[in-house]
């Protein structure tokens, strides 16, 4: 059901932007210092010099790095490297490299007015392009100069008969309603200007028209968004996704919303069948005639035809997770007929056709994940093949071609592969991500196959996570007292690698020498199994859930099972996870760390101050080691 | 002629206003090759990479000094992670490249202290060099990446749960 007609809504006085921005710089004489107010406070840049008319500005300029660190922004760079790395608070990385006049802003490959230069031990960069990346602009006030933020961006996407508009700014944005009328809505953005301005027209989603003007002073600008509505058109409240990213979304009124989408309670097994037939002879010369397109099951997901007539050339690009879209640009092409929707079951929800504009007809699909994709021309146009499982690395976009008679060099199949060789499938896989550094340490035989080492992570002088004066090291110690007690019961020896709070080498050790120390009470003694116990946490409260790590061949067994136990003790199954934790890559015999829950998270942080549930997780964890020993006997020794 | 002149004119002037528009709006213009910056999705297990240009290498450029841009350039995306919209496993704040250097073909990123200002727990470190060590070695040429702090080889982070004693290979993970 999701349609996708994303374009921008940066309006054609970009190009006006940049003239302006390069006339600006040219007041500054070369060499003389620049006072610039930002966010009303001067700030005084002196490593200035004028190249080309325009501003060059030192790096290790005292301004600049006031500026930077206001900005949350960092420059990566010292004497004798050739690139100028720039990491803005989006973040963004902006690269410069010197003599070069070619500049780098994530996947765009732009042009300075100059290019950055070495003097000394200094790199200078060209101002303007900083300033741009940091969503700032250099303005005159009078005689002063104002280093001003921007509305740098506002996107507009078009989905199911919605519009979103995406406002990103320099500066915090918080919109503030000025005007509100059946026909239209005005935003005001307090502290930002813009070079945006003008007219745009969308026709889409219940607007009409956008228009974004400026006004205040250059000090206190202020930018406005008008927005005009069609009759009935639904208008969401402004939401900010951060400080300085706002949405401001729209929808139809409800019957045209309706009517957007008309086969939405369409009989999938007849959508299916369902091809558009349309004349095709009167398709202008040269142009591809997009006819149709038809879904059908294939033995492994779905296979989409889109019936084309003619040579073309086509461009595809699919979202991230969670948005399952894709969509293909055929260029040079004509839709022939109605503007096409289908929808269909997993895993092609949906299938819509538009010619978005006088050269290209946009193909656009709708998942139900993000499945594998396969591209190839057809006989009769271009076919999708669209797997059944997800895919943990999908390719994000490409360019083929199709047709009766190809150009030369393009006879093969434009196959799209969901992600390079060598690299597709699961990461978590081990084979998939290249197998394992170290083999099975096969001749490992416990001395004492009855002995299990508990491990309680933390402890002395590193007290682990904290949140709320609940310290990590005090819960991994009571679990394992508890798991201890279990064992013991059951007849096993155990040995803890701490049984009070303290450091298990020496206070304030290194963090390996603690370690080690851990590992050698596991391998002096010749435990059988190793069990580290620790509490996760993160620097937000979103993760929560209990997670097996391992490192070896022979841990892999050891942690299925205790995973296996796990999983249901009330918060999320992460399951397991390979990793280069130290004290599991040290051990000889199979070994796992458990990080029980999140102490980060309000949920987990109640389940881990609950003695409830750390005895219930303690006896997860013995039956883990039950269940283990019974199905991997040491060789010789009675099972457990 | 004159009849054939004007189109062509047309079509070169379309072609300029809108590569002019491509450049200018910061968008659409794919130039050339890119790499993959991956990233360490909130399940903590799951890779997510976005692609950012790969610069081809200037004219006075070695291909030896090239390779050490080019591992430079994606150990810094790789350590300020996706933009923020995109929810990922990210460095602690603040944690910045200090430098790099290639040896045969492990590539040595030094970080800032700021990286051993963890939230705690495996998490944010399996995450966090993962995303790394996935970003470097898609690299032609670089297999393995040697982590050390403010210029100094260290075992593990303090409080820390990784080994960063020896080189990180993919099949760490």
């Amino acid at each position: 059901m999701n349609s996708i007609n994303r374009f921008i809504a940066r309006t054609g006085s970009a190009a006006a932007a940049v003239l302006v921005a390069l006339a600006s710089a040219a007041p500054a004489s070369a060499d003389a210092p620049l006072r610039a107010t930002y966010q009303g406070q001067a700030i005084l840049f002196t490593h200035v010099a004028s190249t080309s008319g325009a501003i060059a500005i030192g790096v290790n300029d005292p301004g600049f790095q006031t500026l930077l660190h206001d900005t949350g922004a960092l420059l990566t760079w010292k004497p004798g490297e050739r690139y100028v790395l720039l990491t803005t608070a989006v973040p963004v990385v902006v690269t410069f490299a010197l003599g070069d006049g070619r500049y780098d802003v994530g996947q765009i490959a732009l042009q300075a007015s100059f290019a950055p230069y070495q003097r000394g031990d200094e790199a200078f960069l060209p101002f303007n392009e900083v300033l741009r990346a940091l969503d700032l602009a250099l303005r005159q006030d009078g005689r002063a100069w104002v280093l001003q933020p921007q509305l740098a961006s506002l996107d507009v996407r078009q989905d199911s008969g919605h519009i979103t508009l995406f406002a990103h700014g320099g500066a915090p944005l918080r919109p503030r309603i000025v005007q509100q009328s059946p026909s239209s809505i005005t935003y005001a953005f307090d502290g930002v200007g813009t070079t945006l301005t003008g007219l745009r027209q969308i026709n889409m989603g219940g607007v009409r028209t956008i228009e974004i003007a400026t006004s205040g002073t250059v000090r206190n600008p202020t930018t406005t968004v008008t927005v005009a509505l069609v009759a009935g058109a639904v208008v969401a409240p402004p939401r900010n996704l951060d400080d300085r990213d706002v949405t401001l979304a729209f929808g139809a009124a409800a019957n045209s919303n309706a009517a957007a989408n008309p086969n939405a309670a369409a009989n999938p097994a007849v959508a299916q069948e369902q091809q558009q037939q349309a004349p095709s002879p009167e398709s202008s010369a040269g142009a591809a005639a997009v006819t149709g397109v038809t879904i059908a099951p294939a033995a492994d997901g779905a296979t989409v035809t889109i019936a084309v007539n003619g040579n073309a050339a086509y461009e595809w690009h699919r979202l991230r997770a969670p948005d399952n879209r894709f969509w293909i640009d055929i260029q040079n092409a004509q839709l022939q007929g109605a503007p096409i929707d289908q929808s269909a079951v997993g895993p092609v929800l949906s299938v819509r056709v538009r010619q978005i504009d006088p050269q290209t007809v946009r193909v656009a699909l709708s998942l139900d994940g993000q499945k594998s994709l396969t591209l190839a021309p057809a006989a009769n146009g271009l076919q999708i093949g669209v797997g059944s499982q997800d895919v943990a690395d999908a390719a994000r976009s490409g360019t083929g071609s199709f047709g009766g008679v190809l150009a030369s060099g393009a006879q093969t199949a434009a196959a799209v592969t969901p992600a390079p060789p060598g690299e597709s499938g699961d990461y978590w896989n081990s084979t998939a991500a290249g197998g394992w550094k170290f083999g099975p340490r096969g001749t490992y035989v416990p001395a004492n196959p009855r002995l299990i080492v508990i491990d309680p992570g933390h402890g002395g002088s590193d007290p682990g996570s904290m949140r709320n004066g609940v310290r990590e090291a005090d819960i991994t110690l009571d679990v394992a007292k508890r798991l201890r007690d279990l064992l013991v019961a059951r007849g096993w020896q155990v040995k803890m690698t701490r049984e009070t709070d303290v450091d298990v080498y020496q206070p304030n050790d290194e963090a390996h020498e603690e370690l080690q120390a851990r590992v050698d009470v596991a391998n002096k003694n010749g435990a059988r199994l190793f069990m580290s116990i620790h509490v996760n946490a993160f620097i937000n409260s979103g993760p929560y859930g209990t997670t097996t790590y391992y490192s070896k061949p022979e841990d892999v067994a050891f942690a299925q099972y205790m995973e296996k136990q796990l999983a249901a003790d009330g918060t999320k199954d992460d399951g397991i996870i390979k990793s280069h934790l130290y004290v599991t890559l040290h051990t000889l015999m199979p070994a796992v760390l458990v990080e029980t829950a999140f102490l980060s998270n309000p949920s987990d942080f109640a389940l881990l101050t609950s003695p409830a549930w750390r005895q219930k997780i303690a006896q997860e964890m013995a039956d883990g080691i039950g269940q283990y020993t019974q199905a991997y006997p040491v060789p010789n020794q009675p099972p457990q | 002629m004159r009849s054939t002149r004007l189109p062509i004119l047309v079509v070169l002037l379309a072609i300029a206003a809108a590569i002019a528009w491509l450049t200018l709006t910061h968008r659409a213009a794919r130039n050339g090759e890119t790499i993959a910056i991956y990233y360490t999705k909130l399940d903590g297990k799951a890779l997510g990479d976005v692609r950012v240009s790969l610069r081809p290498p200037q004219a006075d450029e070695s291909a030896t000094e090239h390779l050490h841009n080019t591992v430079l350039y994606a150990a810094v995306q790789a350590v300020a992670g996706p933009p923020n919209e995109i929810e990922a496993i990210r460095f602690p704040p603040g944690t910045r490249v200090l430098g790099v250097a290639v040896d045969g073909s492990t590539a040595t990123v030094d970080l800032s202290k700021d990286v051993e200002s963890q939230a705690g727990g495996s998490f944010g470190e399996n995450g966090e060099f993962k995303g790394l060590v996935y970003t470097l070695t898609g690299i032609p040429g670089i297999d393995a990446v040697q982590v050390t702090v403010d210029g100094a080889r260290l075992e593990t982070l303090p409080g820390g749960h990784l080994e960063l004693d020896q080189p990180l290979h993919r099949s760490d993970w």
